[in-house]
């Protein structure tokens, strides 16, 4: 009797290995740079993906020195955050001033997934909101009831993934923000 | 048929591993989340995020805190459904079901469903994995990581913790408890068997009943197999009805499930009986455990009150089908009636008898 759970699983597990791995390689090139664009439109060309954490580049038309922002994938940043079955794979763009410029979410499994991270409104509510913000569902993310656990683990993945990024590539805002800055953020906020 | 049961007991042991191994490895991750960040530009400080959850882990007291409304409203209704049960009390068994209807399904709608059995066997089949790559060194946290990798984050997802918890606990103890008074689906067709009048019902003989009660395994293996072949969980809608309680679907569904309402008017708990995936699962686990099974008295082998007042039709003969029963009360509600069960009016038969026999005026 153990020999066959035990074989079963392990077949099960073969089986599972095989079919995941084929599936990871359908992503092609063309696709990517088509969701880098949306992420970036007025881009004229793209990094691969490097560094650590990894991300890709996005260049203005000036070139390597027209920097427009970063873009990453939530799962490679946030592995531990999921919903109800498995992660929320999102590409994030992120500009150099700590905003989101849009997020894209590529693939999940979210028995939930179909009125919430599903519908358009979504991804779009994290345009333009920048990473100082605290992204509580029910706040300042919309609260979706009935996918909870799923729109706070989505809404967790994408503050935490562009925090990593912009603390490891990015320049803080202004370097005077140590004298002048706080006050103005604060009249800013207000 | 038993080493099947036997394979699902062990998915249920296994849930339990889970959710123990969840908890030491959030300790685990926690503790290793500030090394994660490279050094970068040294620049870290200069972003001044307010609130670092990701530097601060909040302790699982703050994260429960902050859930203390989503896990009392869960506390509070699992006690009505338990004190309902325990004392065997009819009124508020019909209080569970319409809070069950409207808690469970309009309020909440995250009921247990075969997303969440895949989410089992799917991390089973991870950890199996792991366990069998013999690359690297396998360390328990690994194996965790993989077990739990298609369910919830634990810390903050506690209530639903508690309610999955509380199904597989209530499950191997009773059997189907959660069938029978938490699902809201199951609570719905319930009610609506409580309203519709009896001439309606259909009687489906007993044969056939049987037979059709073996769909849902059908289904359940058939779901599962689906689900390892293609690793697509979205036809989940289409085996499940629970999607109803978020009143948001596509034309097809609606019609699916309209029919399927329509059919519970004049066959009750159709979809309990013979089609739900979830229910089948929960029925092997409850056949394969059950500690405390329903009591039967002697007389059972030979009276058949019972097995034609079980509206489940788990009841055969002297058997209880623990696949199929629920934990309704029915039976043990009768049982305990003085009145219509044949084992007090054959005790009450056998005292008269000794008080009339001429040897009992020596005593």
């Amino acid at each position: 009797m153990k020999t066959f759970s035990s074989r079963a699983a392990a077949l099960a597990a073969a089986f599972a290995l095989l079919v995941s791995s084929a599936g990871a390689q359908t992503g092609s090139d063309a696709a990517l740079t088509a969701q880098l664009k949306k992420l970036f439109p007025n881009a004229a060309s793209f990094s691969e993906r490097t560094g650590s954490p990894a991300h890709y580049k996005a260049f203005g038309p000036g070139g390597d020195g027209d920097l427009l922002g970063l873009a990453y994938w939530t799962t490679e940043l946030e592995p531990l955050e999921r919903g109800f079955d498995g992660p929320i794979k999102m590409l994030v763009g992120l500009d150099p001033s700590g905003e989101i410029t849009g997020v894209i979410v590529t693939d999940h499994r979210e028995p939930y997934g179909y009125f919430s991270v599903d519908l358009p409104e979504w991804p779009k509510q994290f345009e333009g909101k920048s990473i100082r913000d605290a992204f509580k569902v029910g706040a300042d993310v919309d609260a979706i009831s009935r996918a909870t656990i799923t729109v706070q683990s989505a809404s967790r993945a994408i503050r935490n993934a562009s925090r990593k990024i912009a603390r490891a590539h990015l320049a803080p805002p202004q370097p005077q923000a140590q004298t002048a800055g706080s006050p103005t953020a604060a009249a800013a906020a207000e | 048929m038993s080493s099947l049961a036997r394979l699902f007991a062990r998915c249920g042991v296994n849930a339990l591993r889970v959710l123990l191994l969840s908890t030491v490895l959030l300790g685990v991750t926690s503790a290793q989340a500030p090394e994660d960040l490279p050094a970068g530009a040294g620049d870290a400080a200069g972003w001044n995020f307010d609130d670092e959850e990701e530097e601060a882990v909040p302790t699982l007291l703050d994260l429960a805190s902050e859930q203390a409304v989503d896990i009392g409203l869960f506390v509070a209704f699992a006690t009505l459904a338990m004190v309902s049960f325990l004392r065997k009390s009819v009124p508020l068994k019909y209080v569970t079901l319409v809070a069950a209807v409207l808690y469970m399904g309009v309020y909440k709608s995250q009921l247990i469903s075969i997303v969440n059995v895949f989410g089992v066997l799917g991390g089973g089949a991870a950890a199996a994995n792991a366990g069998l790559s013999g690359e690297e060194p396998v360390t328990a946290a690994a194996i965790g990581a993989a077990l739990t990798s298609s369910l919830p984050p634990f810390a903050y997802s506690l209530a639903w913790y508690a309610f999955a918890i509380f199904t597989v606990v209530t499950t191997i103890v009773w059997g189907r408890v959660y069938c029978g008074r938490i699902c809201a689906f199951g609570a719905l067709t319930q009610l609506l068997d409580a309203v519709v009048p009896k001439r309606f019902q259909i009687e489906i003989p007993a044969a056939l009943e049987r037979r059709a009660s073996y769909v849902k395994y059908g289904i359940l293996f058939g779901a599962i197999g689906l689900y390892f072949a293609t690793r697509e969980i979205a036809f989940y809608r289409y085996i499940e009805p629970f999607w109803l309680f978020t009143f948001d679907a596509t034309p097809v569904l609606w019609i699916m499930v309209g029919v399927l309402l329509v059919a519970s008017i004049f066959v009750r708990n159709l979809y309990c009986r013979f089609l739900c995936p979830l229910g089948a699962a929960l029925g092997l686990v409850s056949k394969a455990t059950t500690v405390l099974p329903i009591k039967r008295w002697s007389e059972c082998s030979q009276c058949a009150l019972c097995e034609k007042t079980c509206e489940w039709g788990a009841i055969r003969e002297r058997q209880i089908l623990k696949t199929e029963c629920v934990r309704c009360d029915d039976c043990e509600i009768l049982y305990d009636d003085k009145e219509r069960c044949p084992h007090w009016l054959l005790e009450l038969k056998r005292k008269a008898r000794a008080a009339e026999a001429p040897g009992a005026q020596l005593r």
